[in-house]
C-alpha cells in the first residue's frame, strides 16, 4: 500500500498557505491509491487518470476548508471518487478486473505470501470471476476494502455512504461469494 | 478476518491495474496555470472597473495622468478633479455599529493600535472602519480585505503629492491639495458610489489587508500611527 510521508501535517499546512511544492509531495504520496480508487469505480484507465487529476486539483482548491489534524487520505479519496463516479455516468467501455499474467502461473522462485498460499491459480480465477459478477455497488465496496486495503471509514467516505451501508454491502457481497466460491 | 476475506486480500495483490500515470507533473502544471490566471483576471477586472468609473466623470475623462493600484484601492491622478463636496469622514459608510456587529458584517476582524478602544465602527462586506483620535485630531481608519469586495479609489489633482512609503508590502502617502475619494460598495453587483473631498491619506498593503488612514496629520504622525497597527 502507499506509504505516508512522515511530515504529512506539515505538508498540508504548507500547502494551505499556497506552497505548491508541498502539495506536489502530497500528490506524489497519494497518486497511486487515488488512481486505483478511481479505476475501481470508473473501470477505465483514461477516466481514472482524468478523475484522479481533477480530484487533486479540486482538493487543492478546497484545502482551505480541510480541517487541520483530520486524516488527509479519506478526504482526498472522497473527492477523487466523486470525480470517478461522475465519469461512470457517461458512456464508455468498462473493463473487468483481471489477474496479472504472471499471477496466473506463480513462479517457483518467489515465495508466496501466506494469503496467496490459500488459493490455487484456478481458485483465484474463480474467485475473481465471482467478484466481477457481483452487483456493481457490492463489487466496488469489496474492491476498495480488500483489493486496495481501504478502511471501512475510507470506503464510506469515498462512496459517500454511511459506514453502516459499507458493512451491509460487504456482508451481502461476502455471502454471495461464499455461495459461489464454496 | 475470515478465510474468504484473506483470499480476497491475496487476490488484490495479483490483480492487473493499469500503471499509475505521473499525476504530479500534470497537477503541478494545472496549479501553475491557475496561479497566473487568477491575478491576471482580477487585475484586468479591477482595471476595467477603475477605468469605467474614471471615464464616467467628464472632467477626468480627458486626462488620467498617473495610475496606482494598491490592494483594494486605486489611485489616479487627473488634470481636473471631478465635482465633490466636503463631507464628514464617515459619510456614506453606513450606520455606526459596535465592534462585534461590524466585524460580523465585514466578515473579518479589525486591527487597532494598541491601547485604543473606539466605540463606533462602520462596515460593509469586506471593509471595516472606525474613527481614532491621534494628536487630538480625528483620523479615519479603514481596513479592506478580499478580492475587491469593496473597492475605493481616488482622484488626485496635480497639486496633490503622491509618494511611495516604506510600510507593509507597499504604501502611498497622499497630501497637499484636495483630492476626491470614491467608495464603491458591492463590487461587481450594485455599484453604489459615495464621493467626498478627502484630507491627507496614508494607504498601505499588509498581509492581504489594505489599510487606509485619513486625517489632518503630517506624514511622520501618520506613519507613527500606522506603525502601531502593522509593522
Amino acid at each position: 500500500m502507499v506509504g505516508r510521508p512522515l511530515d504529512e501535517s506539515d505538508l498540508i499546512e504548507r500547502a494551505q498557505r499556497g506552497d505548491t511544492h508541498a502539495y506536489e509531495e502530497l500528490v506524489h504520496a497519494y497518486q497511486g491509491i487515488a488512481f486505483r480508487t478511481a479505476y475501481v469505480i470508473a473501470r477505465n484507465a483514461a477516466d481514472a487518470e482524468e478523475a484522479a487529476q481533477d480530484g487533486f486539483v479540486k482538493a487543492w482548491r478546497a484545502l482551505g476548508r480541510f480541517r487541520r489534524g483530520a486524516p488527509f487520505r479519506p478526504w482526498l479519496l472522497q473527492i477523487v471518487a466523486n470525480e470517478a463516479r461522475n465519469r461512470v455516468r457517461s458512456a464508455g467501455r468498462r473493463a473487468s478486473l483481471a489477474l496479472r499474467a504472471a499471477a496466473e502461473e506463480p513462479s517457483g522462485d518467489a515465495a508466496p505470501s501466506p494469503e496467496a498460499m490459500l488459493l490455487s491459480a484456478e481458485q483465484r480465477e474463480g474467485l475473481l470471476a465471482a467478484v466481477n459478477e457481483l452487483p456493481e455497488e457490492q463489487r466496488t465496496v469489496l474492491s476498495l476494502r480488500y483489493f486496495l486495503g481501504l478502511s471501512e471509514h475510507e470506503v464510506a467516505e469515498a462512496l459517500d455512504v454511511p459506514q453502516g451501508t459499507v458493512k451491509s454491502r460487504t456482508a451481502r457481497a461476502l455471502e454471495r461469494l461464499r455461495e459461489s466460491y464454496d | 478476518m475470515t478465510e474468504l476475506e484473506h483470499a480476497l486480500v491475496a487476490l488484490g495483490g495479483e490483480l492487473e491495474f493499469p500503471p499509475t500515470p505521473d499525476l504530479v507533473r500534470a497537477v503541478s502544471g494545472r496549479l501553475q496555470r491557475r496561479r497566473w490566471r487568477r491575478p491576471l483576471v482580477l487585475a484586468v477586472a479591477v482595471a476595467v472597473v477603475a477605468l469605467a468609473i474614471a471615464m464616467a466623470v467628464p472632467p477626468a475623462r480627458s486626462a488620467i495622468l498617473r495610475f496606482f493600484h494598491l490592494g483594494s484601492a486605486t489611485v489616479e491622478q487627473v488634470q481636473t478633479l471631478p465635482p465633490a463636496q466636503q463631507r464628514p469622514i464617515t459619510a456614506g459608510l453606513g450606520p455606526a455599529l459596535v465592534r462585534e456587529d461590524a466585524e460580523m458584517a465585514a466578515q473579518f476582524g479589525i486591527r487597532l493600535p494598541k491601547g485604543v478602544a473606539p466605540q463606533q465602527f462602520y462596515a460593509q462586506p469586506g471593509m471595516i472602519s472606525t474613527v481614532l483620535r491621534a494628536d487630538g485630531k480625528p483620523v479615519l481608519l479603514s481596513e479592506l480585505k478580499g478580492d475587491q469586495t469593496v473597492l475605493f479609489k481616488k482622484f488626485a489633482s496635480p497639486a496633490t503629492s503622491v509618494q511611495p512609503v516604506d510600510l507593509g508590502e507597499f504604501g502611498l502617502w497622499l497630501h497637499g491639495g484636495p483630492h476626491v475619494l470614491m467608495w464603491q460598495f458591492n463590487f461587481g453587483r450594485v455599484h453604489r458610489v459615495e464621493t467626498r473631498l478627502a484630507g491627507n491619506v496614508l494607504l498601505w498593503l499588509d498581509q492581504g489587508i489594505t489599510y487606509r488612514l485619513e486625517g489632518d496629520l503630517d506624514k511622520s504622525q501618520m506613519l507613527q500611527l500606522a506603525g502601531q497597527i502593522t509593522r
